[in-house]
């Protein structure tokens, strides 16, 4: 094997050998290792730092959400509270208008009431008048003499008794 | 049919001569050369460029081999102890797999075939390793050969059976790549002679070349990352002893 004949180039193969590899180590370590090595631990560093912001943030939202929902359930109760008190409010203000005009409708009866009370008793007295003046003057012809202002007196009011009561028993 | 063995041949290019030294450029050194410029230069010339955050393709790519190389080096040496070794491993890796791969065009040479540079970044690994332990441990590093929970009328046996362990590492390293690469070329240079030499039925190999070729790709990356992380566990086991 050629390998193992060619002594005369062992030096060769073994100096340059050696030398490539220092100078191929010498660049690599300067040159190219550390950046690239630089440039992965930046990588990762970053990807932690942006995972941990992300959970933060998370988090932050989780919190957020909860505050939200909170604040969501408070604005309801409240809304529902208003419109309770609204629909109490309408219903009074109801049953206050209800009353109202139940009692205008009332006072009205009554006061018509009374009207036709007092236009009544207003035509009763002068249906009286005039039963009484008519009385007069009949008897006055049926008697053919005059009589008394006492007589007449007494006379017109029993005939102007027996009218009424006549009047309203009918 | 030709010697399949041909073509591990070494041809010198550029004769140099320095002292009693023969530092002549060969073939081999050249294709060598070619194969890290390559992927020197896709690594650099991207660094230099400037990376983003958000990578392009070629940025992704250097990314995953990185990233790659560095799980391997954290997971064997640990992360603390780890982190100085990372750019020599990566390179480690980038220059076998680079001088294994270049070797896939026809005509160019494939460095890793020669045991001799196989056995000599063995050899250097071995001898780091040893540094590393020293340094780490003192001579605590010697319990090494001492593997723990062992009965105490065993210990005379077990140091020479883990001197001899110790010693067939960088062996073992450096013949696996260099065997591997040798035996896949051989086959595919066999196979070749095959297909030239019968016109009738000469498809049959040449097919079967075509097939191995993309074996020996995959062999190319399957030994380089052997080389590493073997490479890693060595220097794991002396940082960490047992």
């Amino acid at each position: 094997m050629p390998q193992f004949q060619q002594i005369e180039v062992f030096q060769s193969l073994i100096f340059w050998s050696v030398i490539s590899f220092a100078v191929l180590f010498f660049f690599l370590k300067k040159f190219a290792f550390p950046p690239i090595l630089a440039a992965l631990d930046e990588r990762e560093k970053k990807i932690r730092t942006d995972f941990e912001e992300s959970e933060k943030l998370k988090q932050d939202v989780e919190e957020i959400k909860l505050d939200l929902e909170k604040k969501l359930k408070a604005a309801h109760e409240k809304a529902e509270t208003i419109v309770q008190l609204a629909q109490d409010e309408a219903k009074k203000l109801q049953e206050k208008t209800v009353q109202e005009t139940e009692a205008k409708v009332k006072q009205v009866q009554r006061q018509s009431e009374q009207e036709i009370d007092s236009s009544k008793n207003k035509l009763l007295r002068e249906i009286r008048s005039y039963t009484a003046a008519l009385t007069i003057a009949s008897a006055e012809k049926f008697l053919k003499k005059s009589l008394g202002d006492a007589d007449k007196k007494r006379l017109a009011d029993e005939s102007i008794d027996q009218v009424v009561q006549e009047f309203e028993k009918r | 049919m030709g010697n399949p063995l041909h073509h591990f041949e070494v041809h010198n290019v550029i004769p140099i001569h320095i002292g009693g030294l023969d530092l002549s450029i060969s073939n081999a050194v050249i294709a060598m050369w070619v194969g890290l410029a390559l992927i020197g230069s896709m690594f650099v010339l991207p660094a230099k460029r400037g990376l983003s955050l958000i990578p392009s393709r070629l940025q992704n790519v250097l990314e995953i081999a990185l990233e790659f190389i560095r799980g391997m080096v954290y997971e064997f040496i640990g992360e603390e102890e780890g982190k100085k070794y990372v750019p020599f491993i990566a390179s480690l890796f980038l220059f076998v797999l680079a001088c294994n791969l270049i070797g896939m065009i026809p005509g160019s040479y494939t460095i890793t075939c020669q045991i001799v540079v196989t056995g000599v970044f063995a050899l250097g690994i071995f001898i780091m390793t040893l540094v590393i332990g020293f340094s780490k441990h003192g001579l605590h590093f010697l319990g090494i050969l001492v593997p723990p929970g062992i009965p105490k009328v065993l210990i005379p046996l077990m140091i020479p059976i883990e001197i001899i362990s110790m010693v067939a590492r960088p062996v073992s390293l450096s013949v696996r790549l260099f065997a591997n690469m040798t035996a896949g070329h051989t086959i595919l240079a066999v196979l070749f002679g095959l297909a030239m030499s019968s016109v009738m039925i000469g498809w049959l190999p040449f097919g079967f070349t075509i097939a191995i070729n993309g074996l020996e790709i995959a062999i190319a990356f399957i030994q380089a990352y052997i080389f590493t992380i073997l490479t890693c566990v060595y220097i794991g086991d002396v940082i960490n002893l047992h």
